[in-house]
């Protein structure tokens, strides 16, 4: 639903145009916001402080009710500025909105979208085998779901810790047929919408797409307004399809997340290993936005207090729209 | 389901004798609470364990419904009659015998059968099935487990196991050959490529694993694991140890292990834990009907085993297939008596068309039965006596044509086969399409290539007078052919039109175009002018059909929508086809397609009215006229606004809305089926699902247009400016910011290419109506101009609430893409003058394009809109079929049809007619002369083969098989046809159905079972209008792919109504129920090929047998236990 994770926060039922009916224009007005940080050589920092960000969105300053740095336990900031973790179970109760779990933070869910389509004939198995890495090198934290697609979406494995699970999954893969990436894609990012806490969707795929009815962009909004980073790993075959390697950029770009092109599946543990610090290197942090009379696209910028000589640089998604509830 | 109710039966009304609570739960029942009569009868059995009235009172309410619990409640009814030594218990205990069989629990039939032998019953003993295989089959052996074979033959698991020889044939005959790029020849596909390296493979894992049939690696480092791996195309990285991962190292391999299933996870994990890996790699023995050696003997060369060779062969693949269809006596007298080298030459009709074939008593079943005997025997040269020779003929004669001839005429029956079969027809027409050169024949192609012919037999008409039912009058035919609009349909034809003075003359032609391959416009456009007169009390005229034969190019999409009621006059046909003209002549693209837009949205929700009766029939043509006449006379954007608010105003008048009701509120009412209904639930849910389509498209309100409409009126008159009455519409249009900017100079390029084109949704991002108001200021010129800015708007609306109403369950587009309502083109490409045609799917795969659109009319909107949505559909396992015309009519088949005005009484009529049926088909079982007439009247609906088979595996004891080769619809119709006899027999169900059709007689006919649990047939009947016609399931045809099968197949909502029934459901709650029931489905189907139409069966029963026992224990958490 909407910006965040899990079910409504805090919401308001507004009124049609002109009736007496709802409209189902629910607000949600929790975001759950992920970004890394690194210098200007690349190099990850993890060190910073909720009080070292200043969180603006569309110029207003936001002010942070969660923060969790990596897969370190997630840290309920309270109003003079102090943290404490986010509990369940016994004692008084935290309050991060209803539904939020201690453990919703910890981890990263990862939704792998394999493309098993007629274009990924040739690469099937050597992408198998690079998915089955990937899967195997997460953090432990981290759950991951994996699932396929060619004409249709497949749910190969669904979300969970067992990595046996996962690559059980991957490795029933059925090759063949047309491709509807976006139209997969799509579906993913609305099952990884529906999970508490941070989360991506990583794509395997050469491109390009013969079978979606849905637009890569019209997609990407879904991504942005999630707040799901989308990582597109693909190899040069790519680049044969002008158009697909710029979207896959455009998109990975637009959300937060990366696209990598390595020679061959063979080759990509560059990407992994780029993936993985991303994962456990990102900072993730939730706020419930101050009044705002914008309904379209909400710019957000993450800022870095004291960086004087702007030596950081934050990777963040660059707004969202609020959810219109559907 | 009203269980709470029950509590307030039991407990208000105290202790009830067993009379009067059977009385009081008939009443509940008759008002369509069943739900509460189950509850409450349940409840007091529970009460009253051994009261055997109540039993007996509990246990017909509950088999009448078709309850999960009747055998339950029946067989503790049998154990207390038995214990009263009662007469009774031996009817209950044959009906307990009936239900065991259907439920395939032989024992349980056994025992109950004693019982009622023990009462003094006659009856046979329950056929105790001896082996799985036919009578006719042997086994031959494939290496591996078939759960592999299977995924690398693309044949779905769940197929019975004599039919994965014929699936496996249709799929090496349609998809494991193409023409070969260096010669005239064949050769293997990619497909068939793979399942030759995967039986390779799957012979090396034989060996692996030897004697015991077991692949064992007892543990990481041993030559077992060195060469499993290497057969597999894996290889260790790393040592053995915690690390170890398995890799690719040869890539066709191990694409054959992943493809195939094998368990290379569970491989991976042994080795990396150093502990046993064991898989059982048998062989798999699957049936193969005659032995391998009769196969074999039809080819010229034989090395390998049968496998390899029948794979390499496509035509012995439809050799097998041909014969697989064949009914069984024949099949075996055509082995017995021609030479298999001969049988495969003309396997292409056997397969095509050998299913009609139909043998009694040694002698050949001939369409028109004794009369046209003769000649039949003159047109083969064979006597109908000797089946045999007869049928040889028949197939090898002339390339198939007097095979297809014989199959279209077998497929029908009554008083048009009566017509075509009479004898000196049967030989005009039969040369008529047989021509002179009979190559190639009509089985030759991949798909059946007699479409046209099958579709002319079953979709004649024929008055009671026994002559054919010709539009308009034979001189409309002559003219059409002799001056041709659009040139020359057949030269000779031509020649002979002049001279047509019978009914006949006309049909010769139409069975003589038949056999052409190219399109054949004339039968088309009388089977569609036709299917009008058909719904009509009086044909239409002849300057009528011959305006609509001339004019059937271009705007024959429309004329479903004339179709939609037989209520139309000659004259608002007319004028329809007269405002088409005039919007097509409006010059300026934009207004053109604003025009086209508005109306077909205006006619689209006029369509919705009528089919869900917020219009009467006899106010139909009134409403449409006035309705589409504005359009006629209107040219410019300000009064095609004008003429659009005219046809909204008269649609909600006819559907009498009050004076001061908001207009947009009011519409999605009644679009949403009722408006003040009993069930106000499933209303509020479908209102609901509509507001969220229309809140995701950003479209405008009606009231928020009409308001403005207004105000700028009143602002002519000099009325003072109200902001805010403009605000409402430029605040929606604002919404309209798309999500896809910087475009790289790619993708622009790519854009250029032809896909895109958004003027009309670019036209609204800059229209700033406020400033156009306040600039026009009182001037009423300038004003105008505003009003003719909303006209685009007005059309997005109108246009939407069609998408909205027939949006598909689970879909995406709608709610991902905001400008998938504003982006349907009505114009189509450049010089393509889509506007007035078949509504389409454009664009999908483009990744550079705003997405998928629809372009067209809104004629065919509600299948394109499923087709559209169709991918997004999860399949429920990994390997699933989603069929391209299959799922969009079955949706189609959901969302069109609604249930507002059904009676419980009519779900519960159909629920018994194939509750009936159903047991009908368990009797006979044990009962010969049941079993002969059930095979008899199933004969008239299913292909005579498939019937005759079903009678066979009844007699072996396999109830269930033969249950599951019979559809919904067949069963429906087997019921119609068997009731009253039943009924004379003392079938409770039949009684029931008698007393049905008595009691509400108005509800309980024939005639409103079909509107309410038809189809829409717009390819087949011309129409949207839901019916039920009961003709045989077509099969692919070509030029239709499967989509007039899917139209034919009729089953979904007969058997959604007994699943309701059974369940409690009341039939407002099937407007939700249904299209959820039918997304289930689809999402289930496990196909092998295009034809397999037992997948869907399987599938369907799947989610019915779900929803009933959720029901069910629903219905026991609830209270009403037994």
């Amino acid at each position: 639903m909407g910006a965040l994770g899990w079910s409504v926060a805090r919401s308001s039922v507004t009124f049609g145009q002109d009736s007496s009916r709802p409209t189902f224009r629910v607000k949600v007005d929790m975001v759950v916001l992920g970004f890394t940080v690194t210098d200007k050589k690349g190099k990850y920092q993890n060190d910073f402080k909720p009080a070292d960000f200043r969180i603006l969105e569309d110029g207003i300053v936001q002010k942070l009710n969660t923060f969790a740095a990596g897969n370190k336990p997630v840290m309920q900031i309270l109003d003079d500025g102090t943290m404490r973790p986010l509990a369940t179970g016994g004692g008084e109760e935290p309050k991060a909105g209803p539904d939020v779990k201690s453990d919703a933070f910890v981890g990263t869910n990862v939704f792998v979208l394999f493309d098993t389509s007629n274009y990924m004939y040739r690469g099937f198995v050597y992408a198998s085998d690079a998915i089955a890495d990937f899967v195997r090198g997460l953090d432990r934290a981290d759950s991951v779901a994996v699932y396929t697609f060619s004409r249709n979406l497949n749910r190969a494995a669904e979300l969970s810790r067992d990595r046996n699970d996962a690559i059980q999954g991957l490795r029933k893969a059925v090759a063949g047929d047309d491709a509807a990436l976006y139209n997969s894609l799509l579906l993913a990012l609305r099952d990884a919408a529906k999970v508490p806490g941070r989360k991506v969707v990583i794509v395997f795929s050469n491109g390009p797409d013969n079978a979606s009815m849905v637009a890569p962009d019209d997609v990407r909004a879904v991504a942005e307004d999630e707040g799901i980073p989308i990582y597109v790993i693909s190899t040069s075959e790519a680049s044969k399809d002008a158009i697909s390697s710029g979207v896959f950029k455009r998109l990975a770009t637009r959300t937060g997340g990366k696209a990598y092109f390595a020679k061959t599946w063979q080759k990509q543990v560059e990407a992994f290993e780029s993936i993985r610090e991303d994962l456990g290197n990102s900072y993730t942090i939730t706020y419930y936005p101050q009044n705002n009379p914008n309904e379209g696209f909400r710019k957000i910028s993450v800022e870095i207090v004291n960086d004087v000589g702007k030596k950081y640089l934050v990777r963040v998604r660059p707004g969202y729209r609020p959810s219109r509830g559907f | 389901m009203r269980f709470l109710l029950t509590f307030c039966l039991i407990g208000c009304f105290g202790v009830l004798s067993a009379q009067e609570i059977a009385n009081r739960a008939r009443q509940l029942e008759e008002k369509g609470q069943t739900g509460a009569a189950r509850a409450m009868l349940m409840a007091a059995v529970k009460d009253a364990p051994n009261d055997a009235v109540l039993l007996t009172i509990a246990a017909e309410f509950l088999d009448r419904h078709g309850d999960p619990s009747t055998r339950e409640v029946l067989s503790r009814l049998v154990t207390i009659l038995e214990r009263n030594n009662s007469a009774e218990r031996g009817k209950f205990a044959k009906r307990l015998v009936v239900l065991d069989m259907l439920a395939g629990d032989t024992s349980a039939a056994q025992k109950h059968m004693a019982i009622y032998k023990a009462a003094g019953g006659t009856a046979a003993e329950v056929p105790i099935p001896k082996s799985e295989l036919g009578a006719d089959f042997q086994t031959v052996e494939i290496p591996g487990p078939i759960r592999s074979f299977s995924r690398m033959a693309a044949l779905s698991p769940d197929l019975p196991a004599e039919d994965i020889l014929p699936a496996l044939a249709r799929n090496i005959v349609t998809n494991g050959y193409q023409a070969a790029n260096s010669n005239e020849g064949l050769e293997q596909t990619e497909y068939l490529k793979l399942v030759v390296r995967y039986l390779s493979q799957a012979r090396e894992l034989s060996k692996i694993a030897g004697e015991a049939k077991k692949i064992r690696v007892e543990q990481c480092e041993s030559p077992v694991s060195a060469d499993l791996l290497r057969a597999l195309g894996y290889r260790m990285r790393g040592g053995c140890g915690a690390e170890v991962v398995l890799e690719t190292v040869n890539a066709s391999r191990a694409f054959l292990t992943i493809d195939s299933g094998f368990p290379i996870a569970e491989l991976e994990n042994a080795l990396r834990a150093n502990r046993l890996f064991e898989y059982a790699f048998e062989p798999t023995k699957i049936p193969i009907l005659y032995g391998a050696e009769y196969w074999l003997g039809a080819r010229e060369k034989q090395s390998g085993e049968f496998i390899d060779q029948y794979i390499s062969d496509p035509q012995l693949c439809r050799l097998y297939l041909g014969m697989s269809k064949l009914d069984r006596e024949l099949a075996g007298k055509l082995k017995a008596g021609i030479p298999v080298l001969k049988l495969k030459a003309f396997s292409h009709v056997l397969d095509f068309f050998g299913g009609m074939y139909t043998i009694k008593d040694g002698k050949a079943i001939v369409p028109g039965g004794a009369k046209s005997e003769a000649m039949w025997a003159e047109l083969a040269g064979a006597p109908v006596s000797d089946a045999p020779a007869f049928f040889d003929k028949v197939t090898s004669k002339d390339d198939g044509w007097m095979a297809s001839y014989f199959d279209s005429l077998s497929r029908i029956s009554g008083p048009v086969q009566d017509y075509l079969t009479q004898p000196d027809r049967l030989k005009r027409f039969y040369n008529a399409v047989r021509g002179k050169v009979t190559s190639p024949g009509p089985a030759r192609p991949v798909f059946r290539a007699n479409t046209d012919l099958l579709l002319l037999t079953s979709r004649l008409r024929v008055a009671p007078d026994g002559k054919p039912h010709i539009p308009g009058n034979i001189e409309v035919w002559k003219q059409l052919f002799v001056k041709h609009p659009h040139g020359k349909y057949d030269g000779k034809l031509t020649k002979a039109a002049s001279g047509w003075k019978e009914a006949d003359d006309v049909i010769e032609a139409l069975f003589a175009l038949c056999r052409k391959a190219v399109e054949n416009e004339p039968l088309k456009i009388f089977m569609a002018v036709s299917d009008m007169d058909r719904r009509r009390a009086k044909p239409l005229d002849s300057a009528t059909v011959d305006r609509l034969a001339r004019e059937f190019r271009f705007h024959s999409s429309q004329y479903s929508i004339l179709n939609e009621t037989g209520a139309l006059s000659d004259a608002t046909i007319l004028g329809y086809l007269d405002t088409i003209a005039a919007i097509t002549a409006i010059r300026d693209q934009g207004v053109r397609s604003d025009a086209a837009g508005m109306m077909q949205g205006l006619v689209g929700v006029w369509q919705a009215f009528v089919r869900q009766r917020a219009i009467a029939d006899a106010d139909a043509d009134a409403i449409l006229s006035a309705v589409v006449s504005p359009f006629a006379k209107a040219k410019g954007s300000r009064e095609i606004f004008e003429a659009g608010w005219s046809g909204v105003q008269t649609l909600l008048k006819a559907a009498k809305t009050p004076e001061n009701a908001n207009p947009h509120d009011r519409m999605i009412d009644l679009l949403a089926g009722a408006v003040n209904p009993d069930d106000a639930d499933s209303h509020t849910q479908m209102v609901q699902d509509t507001i969220r389509v229309l809140e995701a498209q950003r479209v405008i309100s009606l009231k928020a247009l009409g308001d403005l409409a207004t105000h700028l009126d009143e602002l002519g008159k000099g009325a003072k400016l109200d902001p805010g009455i403009v605000t409402r519409v430029s605040g929606r249009l604002s919404e309209l910011q798309l999500p896809r900017a910087g475009l790289s100079g790619v993708e622009k390029n790519a854009l250029l290419f032809g896909y895109w084109s958004e003027r009309h949704i670019e036209f609204q991002r800059k229209l700033n109506l406020r400033s156009m108001v306040e600039r026009a200021g009182n001037d009423a010129a300038k004003l105008g101009d505003v009003k003719a800015a909303l006209a685009p708007l007005l059309r997005d609306t109108l246009v939407g609430l069609m998408y909205a109403h027939y949006a598909p369950p689970g879909a995406q587009i709608l709610f991902t893409n905001p400008v998938f309502v504003r982006s349907h083109d009505f114009l189509g490409l450049q010089g393509s003058q889509q506007t007035w045609k078949q509504t389409e799917v454009v664009g999908a795969g483009w990744p550079a394009n705003a997405g998928g659109r629809l372009v067209g009319s809104l004629a065919g909107l509600s299948y394109a809109l499923a087709e559209a949505e169709q991918n997004f559909l999860v399949p429920s396992r990994e390997q699933a079929l989603i069929w391209g015309d299959l799922v969009p009519q079955m949706v189609q088949s959901a969302k069109i049809p609604r249930f507002w005005q059904v009676t419980p009484a009519q779900v519960q009529f159909v629920s018994l007619h194939l509750r009936m049926s159903e047991a009908m088909l368990g009797e006979a079982a044990i009962d010969p002369a049941v079993r002969s007439r059930f095979v008899d009247i199933l004969s008239n609906y299913a292909p005579p083969a498939r019937a005759r088979m079903v009678g066979d595996w009844l007699a072996e004891g396999k109830v269930k098989k033969a249950l599951e080769n019979v559809t919904p619809s067949e069963f429906y119709a087997v019921a119609m046809a068997a009731y009253g006899q039943q009924a004379e027999n003392g079938d409770p169900l039949a009684l029931e159905i008698r007393r049905l059709m008595r009691a509400v007689p108005q509800e309980a006919n024939y005639a409103a079972i079909s509107r309410a649990f038809g189809s829409p047939k717009p390819t087949l009947t011309n129409s949207y209008t839901p019916e039920l016609t009961q003709v045989r399931t077509f099969p692919t045809l070509m030029g239709y792919s499967s989509r007039i099968m899917a139209e034919s197949w009729e089953s979904n909502l007969l058997y959604f109504a007994s699943v309701a029934d059974s369940s409690y459901i009341t039939p407002s709650q099937m407007n939700v129920a249904v299209p959820e029931w039918t997304k289930f489905t689809v999402e289930r189907i496990f196909a092998t090929h295009l034809e397999d139409w037992p997948a869907l069966l399987r599938s369907m029963r799947k989610v019915g047998e779900e929803i009933r026992t959720k029901a069910n224990n629903a219905g026991r958490a609830a209270g009403g236990t037994e």
